[in-house]
């Protein structure tokens, strides 16, 4: 345990640098970012259901704010609310706006941001008892609330239907969305009338779905200013002496067992309990980690990790295949045990490497694992319809805050809501370890992996900050060689 | 709404080293691993039921190192012990802890694994990591860092003598004064605006006597210090950056237009971020950072460089040490984002510059360096340190023979 937690740390010291670091050459203005990234995306709406979340956020945070942020530090800022304040019971909130304009001009209200977050959450109350003020109101204690609003599922959108009807959203972030190829490519331009000052770069460019391997080959990334990079190509990029920035290890990859009655899928027989637990003491998370994620991944018994709680350990995640086989037979004396079919994402080489050496794993204890592509694995709509019995998910950690990450996990996977108000209401870290084991005990969810996100980064390209969760601010970015 | 975390006030009025002795920086040191560790005791007594004898065991899965570790066994021990608690075997104990030290991101955590019967409860504590401090020695010079006042909402530029301490920041000037050695706010004074600032704010503070003048883009305020005052207007005046030189600032961007003022009224250089002047015996010296990321040196005309240098930083000042040529500039690092900034003393000889002094780390963003408007031995900057916090600080310069 302690060698792998102080490799953690080492890495973790590293990524800390190179997220707080700065260097003092001014930012220069102007110039064209350009930016590969990894995925499709097809809606820029932050709650809409996509496959890629994450590649969504990453281009949907530059023209939606958040009434709060986050900070490299983890605390949290004011963004379009400047000041706020709650009751003594942590029920009642309300936000002041400060002066800000949406990108077609129009003035922030506390009217818009209402009736954006109603959408953003619906479980919750909101009003406007004046022009820059918004009232929350909660039905059990929220007790960071100013973090919650910082997701960007909270971002604050105008909704609206263009001339042909087709959607349109409007934003106020530091720069607008000039153009949009759904699934290819989009260009977002500096916003010259942004309340926190014209952003340095003229225009961040995206293109979607790139495949990395092809650029490096073709040594076609020199234009580029950053691009997305998978664990497995972080060695030979290494080796080249390329400039790479790394994230904690903040994405959980874990295999979570589907509801037989949820959505309109078809009904399936549950994977009984036992069988559940017998296939996570089978998997061998050490040798996941450090042969298949080349020891950039750190294994997982939480679903929160160690460099974010300093908890996870206490979580056991070691392989145990004497107990995994007696849970086995134990479940085959009354029951029959099936193959389990588990969908991993076609478009993820990483996850069927995963998935067949969890399937490896299994078959020591005398289960069948039957992995197999997908291609809508992470779209919890399209989840709704798999025919698996389980999915190979990765899951981005949605915030430093543990509290407001462990309640994001509830969501995006697929959980009881039932921990919610107690993980919300939380004031200790205390509060938090037993809700998580909660979430854990019925072995819905088997962690496997804590992977960081990575990214190569051109020599010219300056301030790109990646959060120790791995989402990109990239508001203050600047390039050489610009006007 | 600022939160004062440090407050330190040096003796200009005597000689550099004794001012350097004498200064001190009262920081509210965080919670001790002492204390921590007694809280933390006294509160797995408390979920413990206040046990008459407990079993402690340890683990760690920290960076702690071994001496550190046992170290803080033995101040938990000690902790127990001053409680009234016999320290027992686990067969004779009537509560068993498991206390490991473990660490997040932000610094370490204690867990206390509580056992007592068949009831087990958890106690968890975090402590951040203390921060580390560095100083340089070699060469000509060696350049001291000393905190001037840290506080979390920006700052732009500041003065202190021996009374007064003024804060530019972005929507106000605060004046504190001196009250036993500590800087009391006593007034703060609005800096109106029409338009957002650009991003990189920067601004300028000049002190004359009883009168200050601030710069910032497209606004200049002018105001007194003692009956406090300020107005400002928009304006597109030309800042003072050095003795000697004055030049106009683009109000919608992070740097100098490249047109100067003053007595070099007419002449212009290229764009830049900052600027120096001074004179070197017989020679006038300039020397800017330009916002194509060159350095160029003119001597005597600015008519065309003398010399340019690259891999420089695009902050710098200038200091009249005394060593050496008698005059260095202390320059920011070039930008790299794997490591903290630094700050280095050069010193420019004919056409060429050469370090004088090591780098020394600033643990954070150098945002401005200006030589101190009463005091050209020193040099007065800001800092975005990596805590997020912004700090005043001062640095001077000691020959090294």
């Amino acid at each position: 345990m302690k060698p792998l937690l102080l490799r953690l740390f080492v890495i973790s010291s590293l990524i800390a640098l190179a997220v707080t670091a700065h260097g003092s050459s001014r930012p220069r203005y102007g110039g064209t970012v350009r930016i590969l990234l990894h995925d499709k995306v097809m809606f820029l709406d932050p709650l809409s259901d996509e496959d890629h979340p994450a590649a969504r956020d990453r281009m949907a945070a530059l023209t939606f704010e958040t009434l709060t942020t986050i900070d490299a530090q983890g605390r949290v800022q004011p963004a379009l609310a400047s000041q706020w304040h709650a009751d003594a019971n942590k029920r009642s909130w309300q936000f002041r706006l400060r002066l800000a304009n949406f990108h077609d001009g129009a003035v922030l209200t506390a009217a818009d941001v209402a009736a954006s977050l109603a959408k953003s959450n619906p479980a919750w109350k909101y009003s406007a008892p004046d022009r820059q003020t918004v009232a929350i109101e909660t039905p059990y204690p929220v007790q960071r609330m100013p973090e919650i609003l910082a997701l960007l599922r909270y971002a604050i959108v105008k909704r609206q239907t263009d001339s042909t009807g087709s959607p349109l959203l409007v934003g106020t972030g530091s720069y607008k969305l000039t153009q949009w190829q759904t699934g290819e490519r989009a260009q977002f331009t500096a916003n010259e009338d942004y309340w926190g000052g014209r952003p340095f770069a003229d225009t961040i460019e995206f293109q979607m779905n790139a495949s990395l391997r092809d650029q490096f080959m073709d040594r076609q990334l020199g234009p580029y200013a950053a691009t997305e990079l998978s664990v497995d190509q972080l060695r030979a990029i290494e080796q080249s002496n390329q400039t790479i920035a790394l994230s904690q290890p903040s994405d959980l990859l874990a295999l979570v067992f589907l509801q037989p009655d949820s959505g309109g899928r078809s009904a399936k027989k549950p994977i009984d309990p036992r069988v559940r637990e017998a296939l996570t003491l089978a998997m061998n998370r050490a040798a996941i980690s450090n042969v298949l994620l080349q020891r950039k991944g750190i294994p997982a018994s939480g679903l929160l990790p160690q460099w974010l709680t300093g908890y996870e350990f206490m979580f056991d995640g070691a392989q145990n295949l004497n107990r995994a086989r007696e849970l086995r037979a134990d479940a085959a004396a009354f029951i029959v045990i099936n193959p389990i079919t588990l969908a991993y994402d076609f478009s993820d080489p990483m996850a069927k490497l995963v998935a067949e050496r969890i399937a490896v794993d299994a078959r020591e204890a005398g289960i069948m694992v039957q992995p197999y592509a997908e291609s809508h694995i992470n779209s919890k709509t399209a989840r709704a319809y798999l025919n698996a019995d389980a999915v190979l998910l990765r899951v981005p950690l949605q915030s430093a805050n543990p509290s407001i990450a462990l309640s994001a996990y509830i969501d995006d996977l697929g959980l009881s809501q039932e921990n919610i108000p107690a993980i919300l209401g939380s004031t200790r870290p205390e509060d938090l370890l037993e809700p998580e084991r909660k979430m854990l005990d019925g072995f819905r969810v088997l962690p496997v992996a804590h992977i960081p996100q990575a990214l190569w980064l051109n020599t010219n390209v300056h301030n790109w900050q990646q959060q120790a969760t791995g989402e990109w601010q990239l508001d203050q970015l600047w390039i050489e060689g610009a006007r | 709404m600022f939160i004062l975390k440090t407050a330190f006030k040096p003796w200009f009025c005597v000689s550099l080293v004794l001012f350097l002795v004498a200064a001190t920086f009262a920081q509210q040191e965080p919670q001790s691993t002492s204390s921590a560790a007694t809280e933390f005791v006294q509160q797995i007594l408390s979920k413990g039921g206040l046990p008459s004898a407990v079993a402690v065991t340890f683990q760690n899965v920290s960076s702690l190192s071994p001496d550190a570790q046992e170290s803080l066994q033995n101040t938990m021990f000690n902790a127990f012990r001053n409680a009234n608690v016999r320290l027992v075997k686990p067969e004779q104990a009537v509560v068993e802890v498991q206390i490991t030290f473990s660490e997040d991101w932000q610094g370490y955590v204690w867990i206390a694994n509580i056992q007592q019967g068949s009831t087990r409860q958890l106690v968890i504590k975090k402590l951040p990591r203390q921060q580390r401090v560095q100083n340089a020695r070699t060469l000509t010079l060696t350049i001291h860092k000393i905190p001037v006042w840290q506080q979390e909402t920006q700052i732009l530029d500041f003065f202190q003598d021996n009374q007064n301490l003024i804060l530019l920041e972005p929507e106000q000037i605060s004046l504190y004064t001196s009250d036993s050695g500590q800087w009391r706010l006593r007034h703060t004074l609005g800096i109106p605006h029409e338009f957002s600032w650009p991003r990189d704010l920067r601004g300028r503070l000049e002190i004359h006597g009883n009168e200050m003048n601030a710069f910032l883009p497209g606004v200049r305020c002018n105001g007194r210090i003692s009956s406090p005052s300020l107005d400002c207007r928009a304006s597109d005046d030309p800042w003072p950056l050095d003795p000697g030189l004055v030049a106009f600032y683009s109000p919608r961007r992070n740097f100098f237009s490249g047109l100067l003022a003053g007595q070099n009224a007419g002449a212009s250089v290229p764009a830049f971020f900052s600027g120096v002047s001074w004179q070197n015996s017989d020679q006038r010296m300039w020397i800017f950072t330009g916002t194509d990321g060159r350095v160029r040196l003119f001597q005597n005309t600015l008519a065309s460089p003398a010399a340019m240098f690259n891999g420089w930083g695009s902050t710098l000042a200038s200091v009249h040490s005394g060593c050496g040529s008698g005059w260095q500039l202390l320059t920011s690092s070039p930008a790299d984002t794997t490591r903290p900034d630094s700050v280095q003393a050069i010193e420019v000889n004919g056409h060429d510059a050469a370090p004088v002094s090591s780098p020394v780390d600033m643990s954070g963003s150098v945002e401005a360096l200006w030589t101190a408007g009463n005091y050209d031995q020193v040099v007065n900057g800001v800092l975005h340190s990596q805590s997020g916090k912004y700090e005043a600080f001062t640095l001077a310069v000691i020959c090294n023979q």
